[in-house]
């Protein structure tokens, strides 16, 4: 595991063990160190003290000349086992004597070289200079001691740095062990708390609080934090429930309110449906007696004309003309029911072909009238011919009426594409109407023009509404005063 | 120049003629000389510091320029050596050692005698010197030189000699007759 994937407790305890292992480090060294400088120097005085004692007593053996007294007093290094080797050499510096006695020849240096005791190559040498107090020298003592003394205290002292160390570590390790949890424990629970947060999303939860230190504070801040996402998602939750009760509340309504036109139209249609066939036998009841007051009208004109003034002959008259126009508005009144009650019959219509026929129809009626005529060829549809037919012949109608005061009548029937549609358009330069009324146009009985300037019902545009829509299409009239109309329609 | 060089000839002609005897006195040389370092004479201090360390021969010098040569230049604390020739034991005056030659061996009893309880350390290689009364006695024995001293002798003249000196010799008393 990488070291910074450790878990923190490993890493306080790492951290812990590594200092207090350096600083033991350190120590020991320093320890061991010291005791072995110290005991270097404590051998080189001990070795030194011997040598003037060795020396102080073989003055007479050198002076004298006496090698056994010299042998002798060299023997008693034996009590010294770290010394291995000794030598007195006179003051001509030829070896006298030598210790032990069974040491070879090469082990002595020929000659004694410069004075002091040091260390050189693992051993300790010494040469002390042999004189009588304050007298000329009489020869030179050398002793070799061995360093085990000195390498047995740097062991020793070794040993005991490596078990001070050691303990010592067991100790940190342990106290680490113990005193980690002041730093790690705020923060595994912590950890821990927002581990339960992030997978539980209970927001309810808290990290415990073990001190008043930064890690306290962070603990503190955390729950705070853990506070106020809890109360923003209580508060969200309580907004949601109550978007959700109001839309569902919403829905019922609009449900309520969709079943009430749902109820409403269906009244409508009944209604309609009801006044349609009320309209229908109204105005086919009405014909009878309509045409019995025109018959016996004609019959009192007729028969009865010597009995009358004029003035009688003129009522008479008028009668019959009202009683013929009601007549007219009757059959128009029962076309539009024709058309609302007819069956539909879906089939390909040819428009242009349609609109030639009427318009050679009108021709022929009103031959007086130079109307000017533009009719787009190969216009076709789908839908009832007959009733189609009813629909073109009265908007055509209408513009050869309305155009009837024009110098330069001119009705033209076309078709363009507006919003991906095809819409059918007819459209004269005729009287034209005020765009404020333009949604009377369509309405039964409605006239904007008198009948003394352009005689008619008023049912023609309500009749060819009704196509049109029975067809799914839609028409709508745009135009001016004077300036022409135009009506728009599509199936 | 040829007077320096006629010096060293002779001195080496001398060397010769002497032949076998001049290591033996060569050493005894050096003996008389650290013998001083071993004896103390226990001297009033202020009139003998400054004075020199006289070593006396008396009778026949055996030596002849080797004593002077040993000794030159060397000192015993701050005193000097020095080396006066006797021919009669009556003319020693103020002497630390005495080497007495063989030439005297016929009046040693007599000048051991006449020098009894004088700090003068006595030192000879006659025979049967140190049973006669003499301090210290060179033996020569197989080609090496021993120390036999009469301890007697020496503490009888206020003389104390070194425990260092005494080990390396052979301790002997005057013999009674």
């Amino acid at each position: 595991m990488p070291l910074r994937d450790w878990p923190i407790k490993r890493k306080l305890t790492a951290m812990l063990l590594l200092i207090s292992g350096l600083v033991l480090l350190v120590t020991s060294a320093a320890f061991v160190t010291y005791q072995v400088v110290t005991f270097r120097q404590t051998t080189l005085k001990n070795l030194s003290t011997l040598g003037r004692v060795i020396a102080a007593n073989s003055t007479a053996s050198l002076a004298f000349a006496d090698e056994a007294d010299a042998t002798e007093i060299l023997s008693a290094l034996r009590a010294e086992p770290h010394v291995v080797a000794a030598g007195l050499y006179d003051r001509d510096g030829r070896l006298f004597a030598r210790y032990p006695l069974d040491l070879p020849g090469d082990a002595l240096p020929a000659a004694p070289e410069r004075d002091g005791y040091r260390f050189e190559l693992g051993h300790v040498i010494g040469l002390e200079p042999v004189a009588e107090m304050g007298n000329p020298r009489l020869g030179t003592l050398y002793l070799k001691s061995d360093t085990k003394a000195v390498s047995r205290a740097l062991w020793l002292s070794a040993a005991i740095g490596a078990v001070v160390t050691a303990v010592a570590l067991l100790a940190a390790y342990v106290l680490a062990g113990l005193l980690q949890g002041w730093i790690s424990q705020p923060i595994l629970a912590l950890a821990e708390t927002a581990r339960a947060v992030s997978t539980q999303q209970d927001y309810s939860a808290r990290a415990p609080k073990l001190g008043e230190d930064e890690l306290g504070a962070l603990t503190d801040a955390f729950n705070q934090m853990l506070g106020r996402i809890e109360a923003q998602q209580y508060e969200l939750q309580r907004y949601a429930t109550e978007l959700e009760q109001r839309v569902g509340e919403r829905t019922h309504e609009l449900e309520e309110r969709n079943e009430e036109l749902r109820r409403n139209a269906a009244k409508l249609l009944a209604a309609n449906a009801e006044l349609d066939a009320f309209a229908y036998s109204v105005s086919h009841d009405l014909r009878a007696p309509l045409r019995s007051i025109d018959g016996f009208s004609q019959v009192l004109l007729e028969d009865y004309r010597a009995q009358l003034d004029e003035a009688g002959q003129d009522s008479l008259r008028r009668v019959r003309a009202a009683s013929q126009r009601m007549g007219t508005l009757i059959d128009d009144l029962l076309k539009l029911a024709r058309v609302t009650r007819a069956e539909m019959r879906a089939e390909r219509v040819d428009l242009s072909g349609m609109a030639q026929d009427i318009v050679a129809e009108l021709q022929r009626t009103t031959p007086e009238r130079p109307v000017e005529c533009a009719i787009a060829p190969g216009l076709e549809a789908r839908g009832d011919s007959r009733l189609l037919r009813v629909a073109l012949e009265n908007l055509l109608r209408n513009s050869w009426k309305y155009t009837g005061k024009q110098s330069h009548p001119q009705v033209e029937f076309t078709t363009v594409e507006a919003n991906g549609d095809r819409v059918f358009v007819v459209r004269d330069n005729g009287a034209g109407f005020d765009m404020q009324y333009a949604d009377k146009l369509f309405g039964v009985f409605q006239r904007l023009h008198s009948a003394a300037e352009f005689e008619g019902t008023g049912v023609g545009l309500a009749t060819v509404r009704r196509i049109i829509s029975r067809h799914g299409g839609r028409i709508w009239a745009e135009g001016a005063v004077d300036r022409g109309a135009t009506f728009s329609f599509t199936l | 120049m040829a007077f320096l060089k006629a010096i060293a000839v002779l001195t080496s002609a001398l060397a010769l003629v002497q032949g076998s005897r001049a290591p033996e006195y060569q050493v005894k040389a050096v003996f008389l000389f650290n013998f001083a370092q071993f004896v103390e004479w226990h001297a009033p201090a202020d009139a003998e510091a400054r004075r020199a360390v006289v070593i006396g021969i008396l009778g026949d010098d055996p030596f002849g320029a080797i004593l002077d040569a040993t000794l030159r230049g060397e000192r015993l604390g701050a005193r000097p050596f020095e080396v006066r020739r006797y021919r009669q034991w009556r003319d020693i005056d103020g002497c630390e050692i005495l080497f007495i030659s063989r030439s005297e061996r016929d009046q040693i009893g007599e000048i051991v005698t006449g020098l009894r309880n004088r700090p003068i350390l006595t030192v000879s290689d006659t025979d049967d010197f140190a049973r006669r009364g003499g301090m210290i006695q060179l033996v020569t024995d197989k080609g090496r030189i021993r120390l036999r001293i009469n301890l007697d002798a020496a503490q009888a003249a206020n003389l104390t000699i070194s425990s260092k000196l005494l080990r390396v010799a052979e301790i002997v008393r005057s013999s009674k007759r």
